[in-house]
């Protein structure tokens, strides 16, 4: 079965669009562009995310990273990396979205520079601000289940708890948070930050998130083709695995064969 | 008793190496496929900037670009001396530009990792950044100040290195077409040219850049090396002192040189192993740099050029001994960093073969780290 047709049945929709992978991609750190060409190709991620900062915001298609990237259409999911309250992080977006970039936009605002982890409150705000001007808002956040209901109120379009802090590998540290999230959403869940193997992939998928963003296991793996790749296959695993209903769990064996069923008559 | 050391390529890397090891007295012949310094070498702005080159974090690439960095002072002397040739080595410090106070968290990631390597970064802004370097846009917010970082000319350096070779002794044998690298099992090394010429010695050092992908089935190794090509151009200043600094910012980067010209790269294109040089190329960096200092607009650059960088899967070179065959050495994929790194490499490669522990840890650049062999 193709992901195309995986997705026929199980369409992932945001901001009324209909995207063809659940796996959100970002375009920081690869060690160089043919390997960052070649890892976004095998990927077959659509939404490509990057820093506004970064960007050549007066001419984006001659930007050093945007420029390597039209060998397909994609959506441009820019962030607010590097924003510490709510103001900048509009500020940034408004500045994004009149260059003609995108009007979606993953608000990131962190404000201490060891963890990078999200400042929640600010993060509701700007969120609040950009749904009401029409941004298709997609908050970086932390994986508390309350602050995610308030973010999905306040008008996002899809909501982003981490699983860990940005970079770290270590993968889901609550998962219990994370089902819970998933069990009240009303709009998609993304996991986005903190994953560092394609387990810590299927985990998150098993979990019900409706897709997974990334960008440092995949550009500083040895091979991040390869592991673009592996993290593409895990994201439909785990869907999959997810759709189709796991066993319970058991304390003892079962066979799985009977053995009366076994003998011979 | 020294050993004959043969070194395959005559960039940056390989003269280096040469000259690290003829400097230890050992007897050295450089093969290069066309001339010296013809490749990357020749084409890299010159620029000694570990702190800039490297803004994430202190892993161990880093931290061979920073040993090298503190090796330039000693090894630039040395080159001068023996080749009796000088090139320019300027400290002219660099700035990291930044367009939105949103970059303030970045810059000040950066100085708070880079302080504890003996760097002095400082961010400076207002009227502190237009002191220092008065002929920057007015747009630009901030920028982070290395006063440590250097750099040289590269053309210069490299035939200065060449000519250092020479008077060392080392035989440099060039327009060679294509080498083969032949496995010895006796633990020599061998390598044959196009017309059939061999040429033997106790080890050889791989240092052939771009190229090094070629030797893969030789080696009994996955290299994956691929050329990404830099287009660069410069232009006569229209004052001395107009720009006083290497400026980096997220789009390229401007090195102003001694004699008067304004050096402004690069782009990294995936072309294959294509050295032309594109209007496209050329004009993205027009394009922007004038977001650096307005005056650029105005002017024309005098010269334009490309080279190949030779970038591998990682982005870490590939330096050491295969274990497989000890008689073997490589220092290739260097990337971006190749004049700024080539003292450590040299030395590194030469104390490999001296059997000596080189001044850093090599773990992460090892020659096996892409042949993963599934066991059955």
């Amino acid at each position: 079965m193709t992901t195309s047709q995986q997705q026929a049945g199980d369409p992932l929709i945001i901001g009324g669009k209909t995207l063809s992978s659940r796996f959100f991609l970002g375009t920081g750190r690869y060690p160089n562009p043919y390997v960052q060409n070649e890892a976004i190709r095998v990927s077959e991620a659509e939404v490509l995310t990057f820093a506004i900062r970064r960007i050549n915001l007066e001419e984006p298609e001659d930007d050093a990273i945007l420029h390597h990237l039209s060998f397909k259409p994609f959506t441009y999911l820019p962030n607010t990396s590097g924003a510490s309250n709510a103001d900048e992080a509009i500020r940034i977006a408004r500045m994004a979205r009149a260059s003609g970039l995108s009007d979606w936009i993953k608000v990131e605002i962190s404000a201490n520079e060891r963890t990078l982890l999200p400042d929640p409150l600010e993060t509701l705000k700007a969120t609040e601000v950009l749904a009401a001007e029409g941004f298709t808002v997609l908050p970086y956040t932390s994986d508390d289940p309350i602050l995610c209901k308030r973010l999905e109120e306040a008008g996002a379009a899809a909501v982003m708890p981490g699983g860990a802090p940005i970079g770290t590998g270590l993968g889901i540290l609550n998962p219990y948070n994370i089902g819970l999230i998933v069990e009240e959403a009303g709009v998609p869940i993304i996991i986005d930050a903190g994953l560092g193997s394609a387990a810590d992939v299927v985990q998150a998928m098993e979990l019900g998130v409706d897709g997974v963003l990334m960008n440092t296991p995949v550009a500083k793996a040895v091979d991040p083709v390869r592991m673009a790749q592996a993290m593409k296959l895990a994201i439909e695993a785990g869907r999959l695995s997810y759709l189709s209903g796991r066993i319970p769990k058991k304390r003892y064996a079962t066979a799985s064969s009977e053995y009366e069923a076994l003998k011979v008559k | 008793m020294g050993k004959h050391i043969l070194i395959l390529g005559g960039g940056v890397i390989g003269l280096s190496t040469a000259f690290a090891c003829a400097q230890r007295g050992h007897r050295v012949t450089v093969l290069e496929q066309g001339r010296c310094g013809g490749q990357a070498s020749g084409a890299a702005a010159g620029m000694l900037a570990p702190f800039s080159e490297n803004g994430e974090g202190p892993d161990d690439f880093f931290r061979l670009c920073l040993a090298s960095l503190q090796l330039y002072p000693a090894w630039q002397q040395t080159v001068k001396e023996v080749s009796g040739r000088t090139f320019e080595y300027s400290h002219t410090g660099s700035l990291n530009v930044v367009y939105h106070e949103s970059d303030r968290l970045a810059l000040a990631g950066r100085a708070a990792w880079q302080e504890r390597f003996g760097a002095q970064p400082q961010i400076v802004e207002g009227a502190d950044l237009h002191r220092l370097e008065p002929a920057l846009s007015p747009a630009v917010h901030a920028a982070l100040y290395h006063p440590d970082e250097s750099h040289i000319y590269a053309p210069d350096y490299v035939l200065a290195l060449e000519e250092a070779c020479r008077k060392s002794g080392v035989q440099i044998v060039d327009h060679l077409g294509s080498v083969r690298v032949i496995a010895s099992p006796d633990h020599r090394a061998c390598a044959v040219d196009k017309k059939g010429v061999t040429y033997e010695g106790d080890c050889l050092v791989v240092c052939n850049g771009a190229w090094a992908g070629e030797l893969q089935e030789a080696l009994g190794l996955q290299i994956p090396v691929y050329p990404i090509r830099g287009q660069i151009c410069a232009y006569e200043l229209p004052a001395p002192g107009s720009v006083r600094h290497m400026v980096f910012g997220s789009q390229g980067y401007v090195v102003p040189k001694a004699n008067g010209t304004l050096v402004c790269g690069a782009s990294e294109d995936v072309a294959g192993f294509d050295t032309a040089v594109t209007e496209r190329g050329i004009q993205r960096l027009l394009n922007w740099n004038h977001r650096l200092y307005p005056f650029l607009e105005e002017l024309e650059p005098y010269h334009r050029w490309a080279g190949l960088r030779p970038a591998t899967q990682d982005g870490y070179p590939l330096l050491g001994r295969l274990s497989q065959q000890p008689a073997i050495l490589m220092a290739a994929g260097h990337y971006r960093n190749g004049i700024l790194l080539s003292p450590v490499t040299g030395q590194a490669v030469a104390d490999l073969i001296d059997d000596r522990t080189p001044q850093v840890s090599l773990a992460r650049f090892a020659l096996e780290r892409f042949t993963r062999q599934p066991v059955r």
